[in-house]
């Protein structure tokens, strides 16, 4: 299958095209319709799709309770350590001669606390260590996963986008999913409302992940289908069926989505419909909103909406915008949204990235994989576009809000909010240290918000 | 239900000293001797915190000054108080907005404790008796800087553990200096670690705690006369656990009056 994503670079170089554009422009919030009138729960409210608890693993120990690793000084002779550690009275001293090292089974009834810190007083010894416990991480088998998402798990190396389309990564500029969801994946009654175009609910990577049908604001009818493009890929990019063994894999593994159409087949949407979009996901149990989308006039209804969302809980990430201007907004509202600026492959910021001190963070947004409804790319192509925009980087922080959501449950929007930012790369920071009004405070960094800081 | 049933066991236990103390022939008041010394106490214990699926392992190191009252009837009372080091290793705090987990030096702090030993009958040189012991330490509070993140931060916690354990001992009395003997002890632990977690404006407070964890352990001890005045106490013993076996082993060196 990734063959034939390769094949078809003109196809990809047209998505990209299209997508550059990324956020579906609302037009500046000016052309005020009519409030539209919350359509009857005819859907199941995602409030009562519960049926897991919180997919957090609990550790175990982190080190062997019997085995230590040892490195003595330069100067000292194999032959004296080995005499020397076996005069501890250790039952078994094995060495790894390629670095120097010992591995030591402790003395029975000894622990390896004990062990190291009588290890730890002898001069002859530079380093004396637990054995640490390893484990296979948590790395997702859909098709795409190694070759195409960089912006999960970046090893270096070469992004191919096929027909000479090539980059050079710098490993490690990516979000840290894989390490992170060693520790929470998400919990499956947590849910993400993805305001956009639709979604594609029939869409392989995404149909079961599906919440409802949701609701189309745009049409008045409580369907939100994706009749463009732009919202199924979000939805993707932010929890598309993970470790499926196909497609691509989203970044919150197990939480799901509610689609909310509040812009149209054109891309065009209104205040108005984003005003309904965010409170009728919130009435609906929504724990996450993703806003792809933003307008260039601050609106204090769709402000409120967004206090309104706070205050039931619920947190907002938003694109910053992708013309190198200021921020858009709902993205704009500081205390409420978290505003998402793009990065690339190499955690660089990118150009078209808007910015202002309202950017909170940046997350990858260039050429970002994600799924597209079949109707978009045509019968017998592979439903998966590559997609760049602080569009493609804003699920990727709503999608650690969920899974920040379903570890912690106790914790407010405005805390979840906070973890965001406090726990980003500086990716900046040789230039622009510290918070700075283009990548805020960094790019995300799953890992640090998920896994456990270790007090030594 | 598991905090009433941990009440109830602890009655139990206290119901035990009572009658050790209550029950010691002719109960009489006169101290018969006096001995002080200094002894090390190492301890570990398996206890599943709430939340965990896995036991991990609290260990305790205690060095303490000590009082053993002889009273009649051949009736012990011991006081000790002293200094501790507690290693709560692989406990993890899930509740804080940053999660964090223990993995590092142990904590210092106070140990107080309390243990009456009566023998209660001979059977030609075994003498068959009970005991039961008290040990409450407290830590002082510990602070670690939380670095790598975009603002500053620190965590600091505090730990404090209880252990209430009783059980019969049978002594070997031979004409001989040593005198060695074996117990088996019931003994019930509470620990309690909470901390505080400032990043930024983010803060939280967690506390976890284990109420009344039992257990039984086995151990082998000797008291050894030295001379008349100077003997030595020693004992080890072991746990059973089903997160891994703990392990008690102490010694004391007295001066006697």
């Amino acid at each position: 299958m990734s063959r034939a994503i390769m094949g078809r670079p003109w196809r990809i170089l047209a998505a990209f095209a299209v997508l550059l554009l990324a956020s579906p422009g609302v037009n500046g919030g000016v052309a005020v319709r009519t409030v539209k009138r919350i359509g009857p729960p005819v859907q199941r409210p995602a409030r009562s799709l519960r049926f897991e608890g919180p997919s957090v693993r609990r550790r175990g120990p982190r080190y062997s309770a019997d085995r230590v690793l040892v490195r003595f000084r330069p100067e000292i002779t194999a032959a004296y350590a080995e005499g020397l550690l076996l005069s501890y009275g250790f039952p078994s001293v094995r060495r790894i001669p390629a670095i120097g090292v010992y591995s030591v089974r402790t003395a029975p009834g000894v622990s390896v606390v004990e062990t190291l810190a009588m290890l730890r007083r002898n001069g002859d010894i530079e380093a004396a260590r637990p054995d640490y416990r390893a484990r296979i991480a948590d790395v997702p088998n859909d098709t795409y996963f190694q070759r195409y998402q960089y912006s999960l798990q970046n090893r270096g190396g070469t992004l191919d986008l096929g027909g000479g389309l090539t980059f050079a990564m710098t490993a490690g500029a990516d979000i840290k999913a894989v390490a992170a969801w060693d520790s929470a994946k998400g919990a499956a009654d947590v849910v993400i409302a993805v305001l956009d175009t639709g979604v594609d609910m029939m869409h392989p990577d995404l149909a079961a992940k599906i919440v409802s049908s949701g609701y189309d604001f745009a049409n008045d009818d409580d369907d939100a289908v994706d009749d463009h493009w732009h919202g199924t890929l979000v939805a993707g990019i932010a929890a598309a069926s993970t470790g499926n063994g196909a497609g691509i894999a989203g970044v919150a593994w197990n939480c799901r989505i509610l689609p909310v159409k509040v812009v149209d087949e054109n891309g065009d949407g209104y205040y108005s419909w984003i005003i309904d979009g965010i409170i009728w996901a919130t009435d609906q149990g929504a724990d996450v909103i993703n806003l792809s989308l933003g307008g260039e006039v601050p609106d204090p209804f769709l402000e409120d909406a967004c206090q309104y969302a706070q205050d039931h809980g619920v947190v907002i990430a938003a694109a910053s915008g992708n013309d190198a201007g200021g921020v858009l907004y709902p993205a704009a509202y500081d205390d409420t949204v978290l505003a998402a600026a793009a990065s690339d492959y190499n955690d660089a910021i990118a150009s078209f990235s808007n910015f202002g001190p309202e950017v909170d963070v940046a997350a990858p947004g260039v050429w970002i994989l994600g799924p597209v409804p079949l109707s978009y790319v045509g019968a017998g192509q592979l439903p998966y576009v590559f997609g760049t925009g602080t569009s493609a980087a804003a699920p990727q922080v709503a999608g650690l809000a969920a899974i920040i959501r379903s570890a912690k449950p106790g914790l407010t929007a405005e805390e979840i909010m906070m973890i965001i930012r406090y726990t980003a790369d500086d990716i900046n920071r040789a230039t622009l240290p510290g918070r700075d009004d283009h990548a805020g405070y960094g790019r995300i960094n799953m890992q640090r918000a998920l896994v456990p800081y270790i007090l030594d | 239900m598991g905090d009433r049933s941990g009440w109830r066991r602890s009655i139990c236990i206290l119901a035990v000293l009572a009658l050790l103390a209550s029950g010691a022939p002719a109960a009489e008041p006169n101290v018969r001797s006096i001995a002080v010394g200094l002894s090390t106490e190492h301890f570990s214990r398996s206890v599943v915190w709430p939340g965990d699926e896995a036991a991990s392992k609290i260990l305790s190191h205690i060095v303490s000054a000590r009082v053993d009252i002889g009273l009649a009837g051949g009736i012990v009372f011991r006081l000790d108080a002293g200094l501790s080091l507690g290693d709560f290793s692989g406990l993890t705090f899930d509740g804080l907005p940053i999660s964090l987990e223990l993995d590092g030096d142990p904590i210092g702090g106070f140990a107080l404790g309390a243990e009456v030993a009566a023998p209660l009958k001979k059977v030609g040189a075994f003498e068959i008796g009970a005991a039961g012991r008290f040990v409450y330490s407290f830590g002082m509070s510990k602070s670690w800087p939380l670095e790598g993140f975009a603002v500053e931060g620190e965590a600091a916690g505090q730990p404090s553990a209880m252990e209430l354990s009783a059980g019969p001992r049978v002594a070997f009395r031979s004409s001989g200096r040593i005198v060695p003997y074996a117990e088996v002890r019931a003994s019930l632990f509470w620990a309690r670690f909470r901390i505080l977690e400032t990043l930024g404006d983010l803060g939280g407070e967690e506390t976890k705690s284990v109420r009344g964890d039992l257990a039984v352990s086995i151990a082998l001890g000797a008291d050894v006369r030295v001379t008349d005045r100077i003997s030595v106490k020693a004992k080890a013993g072991i746990m059973p656990a089903a997160g891994g076996a703990g392990a008690i082993i102490s010694i004391g060196a007295m001066y006697g009056f």
